[in-house]
């Protein structure tokens, strides 16, 4: 930062950015009447197609046959087998995004790579970012055809794409002297990037792939829409058939899974701070969470 | 091994050197220095006059601005050969989520081939320094003499001919402080290895150096030990 910047610039910018943003909203919308019209059909809509959510998701299919015994039938229910699968796609995704995206982030860290390598790789990565997961989703599926390999392609795209960007950005972020000392004793690239920069950087590269499988599984309730595996192929199914009840018997299960996810991550991600003194929160409490206040969930991912 | 005729060779040749960050304005100029084996060197002088910039300097981190510089051998900026040269920083350095063991194979994995020579000289640095206890402790656990003691086991397990140290002692306690400088030392006199310290405390610098360089308004001014200039001067 050249200049100091007060907290009365960065009000005034923020307050002149909101005006701003209204004025162009003003520009585009020709009639805000519809506001109003919009909560009345939705209304509508809730009540006459959405609630109550169809539980019948969660009862075992008719084929093929069920071979899990009480209480276990659930796991033969489309949205027990949809979840998993979801899960699976977001997971084999992650590690493979994961293993693509060390060398890239090496290569693209400008405190590292020499400039040429740095930008093509970042070249590289702003690519694979540039489209969403769901693009690559649909292009996977024109090129393989349906099925979750096109889910995992397509998700692992997009993982070396972001997670590649995040972690070389951390990369750059690191104290400059353990290299210039690792540098002068004459370790070599590879040596200080094993050594040194991965070590040092381990507790952002954790958390952000941690971060980036709460997302693949997020986008992976939306890629099975196109053919690409897992749950979303079953929202798209019903969806089809106008059955709404069901489709939102999904979404809630959904919403369910991330919820444990995510806090599952704040756990994992607890053991990778930078602060000893801060407490890791138990088993018992991270699951209890679900249920507290969102302050204190907050409060947690701010760790 | 190094031979008689390597003893005579100095570690550091500088022949009218100027240092510093920008090509207009050098902080300081140096028109011959000579550092051999088995000699400790200390550089004195107010903060911020350039005493840190000429170790980067010689550790080839900064480039000098004009002049010759020859690092063990290698004319700038050929780099010196691997694990020849040891750099504490100020700042030390270190990895601050790997452990003290990491740390100090760092400077083993530079200096040493061979994989179970590295670790025992790793055990055997830390030993030295006192750390045997914390060896599995991550540096950031640790106080800020602690972490000075690691920097310094991390060059010993490296075995460099030539050991850059900045402030290396400050932040030690009075026994600490001493049986450090001993090891240091001692390791400099046996192996023949040369030391360049940059030390603010002027009387420290004395006692510890066979060579104290004074810098002051730009230039250079060596006292050898011994000599009158450096007990009427210092």
């Amino acid at each position: 930062m050249k200049t100091a910047i007060d907290g009365k610039i960065i009000a005034s910018t923020f307050m002149i950015s909101l005006i701003l943003a209204f004025l162009v909203l003003n520009g585009m919308v020709s009639d805000w009447g519809r506001l109003t019209g919009g909560f009345g059909n939705l209304k509508n809509f809730f009540y006459q197609s959405l609630w109550p959510p169809d539980w019948s998701v969660l009862e075992p299919q008719v084929y093929p046959v069920c071979t899990a015994r009480y209480p276990f039938e659930f796991t033969c229910s489309t949205a027990w087998i949809g979840v998993i699968e979801t899960i699976k796609i977001a997971f084999v995704a992650t590690v493979f995004g994961m293993a693509l995206s060390l060398p890239l982030s090496l290569a693209a860290a400008r405190n590292l790579s020499p400039r040429w390598l740095s930008y093509s790789s970042r070249f590289i990565l702003s690519a694979f970012r540039s489209l969403p997961s769901l693009i690559w989703a649909i292009f996977f599926v024109i090129l393989i055809g349906m099925g979750p390999l096109s889910g995992v392609l397509a998700m692992t795209v997009y993982t070396v794409g972001y997670l590649g960007k995040l972690w070389y950005e951390a990369m750059e972020g690191l104290n400059k002297t353990p290299l210039e000392a690792a540098q002068a004793m004459g370790l070599n690239k590879y040596e200080t990037a094993l050594n040194v920069v991965v070590p040092e950087s381990a507790n952002d590269l954790i958390s952000h792939s941690i971060f980036l499988f709460e997302y693949n599984f997020r986008s992976g309730t939306i890629i099975g829409i196109v053919g690409a595996g897992g749950i979303g192929y079953y929202i798209d199914l019903y969806l089809r058939f106008l059955q709404y009840d069901k489709v939102v018997a999904y979404l809630l299960i959904i919403f369910l899974v991330v919820l444990i996810i995510d806090f599952l991550s704040i756990y994992a991600r607890s053991f990778f701070n930078e602060e000893d003194d801060l407490r890791i929160p138990s088993w018992s409490e991270v699951f209890l969470g679900i249920f507290s206040s969102a302050n204190e969930a907050d409060d947690l991912s701010d760790r | 091994m190094q031979t008689d005729a390597d003893l005579n060779e100095p570690l550091l040749i500088l022949r009218d050197v100027a240092i510093g960050y920008h090509p207009s304005d050098s902080l300081v100029n140096i028109p011959n220095l000579e550092v051999f084996p088995g000699e400790i060197v200390a550089i004195a002088g107010p903060s911020g006059i350039g005493k840190s910039t000429l170790l980067r300097t010689i550790a080839g981190l900064v480039s000098p601005i004009t002049g010759r510089l020859e690092v063990c051998g290698a004319i700038m900026p050929e780099k010196p050969p691997r694990g020849h040269l040891g750099y504490i920083p100020q700042k030390l350095g270190l990895v601050r989520h790997a452990s003290v063991k990491h740390n100090v194979e760092l400077g083993a994995r530079a200096g040493i081939k061979s994989r179970k020579l590295r670790q025992q000289r790793s055990i055997e640095a830390i030993d030295i320094m006192g750390l045997s206890e914390k060896s599995a402790e991550p540096i950031r656990r640790l106080s800020g003499g602690q972490q000075r003691r690691v920097a310094t086991a991390r060059t010993l397990a490296q075995r460099p001919k030539l050991i850059l140290a900045d402030e290396f002692l400050s932040e030690l306690d009075e026994e600490t402080l001493t049986s450090v400088l001993e090891a240091v030392t001692d390791y400099v006199r046996e192996s023949k290895a040369a030391l360049i310290v940059v030390e603010h405390d002027i009387s420290r610098a004395k006692m510890m150096a066979d060579k104290l360089l004074v810098i002051d308004d730009g230039r250079i001014n060596p006292f050898v030990k011994g000599t009158k200039a450096m007990e009427v001067n210092m």
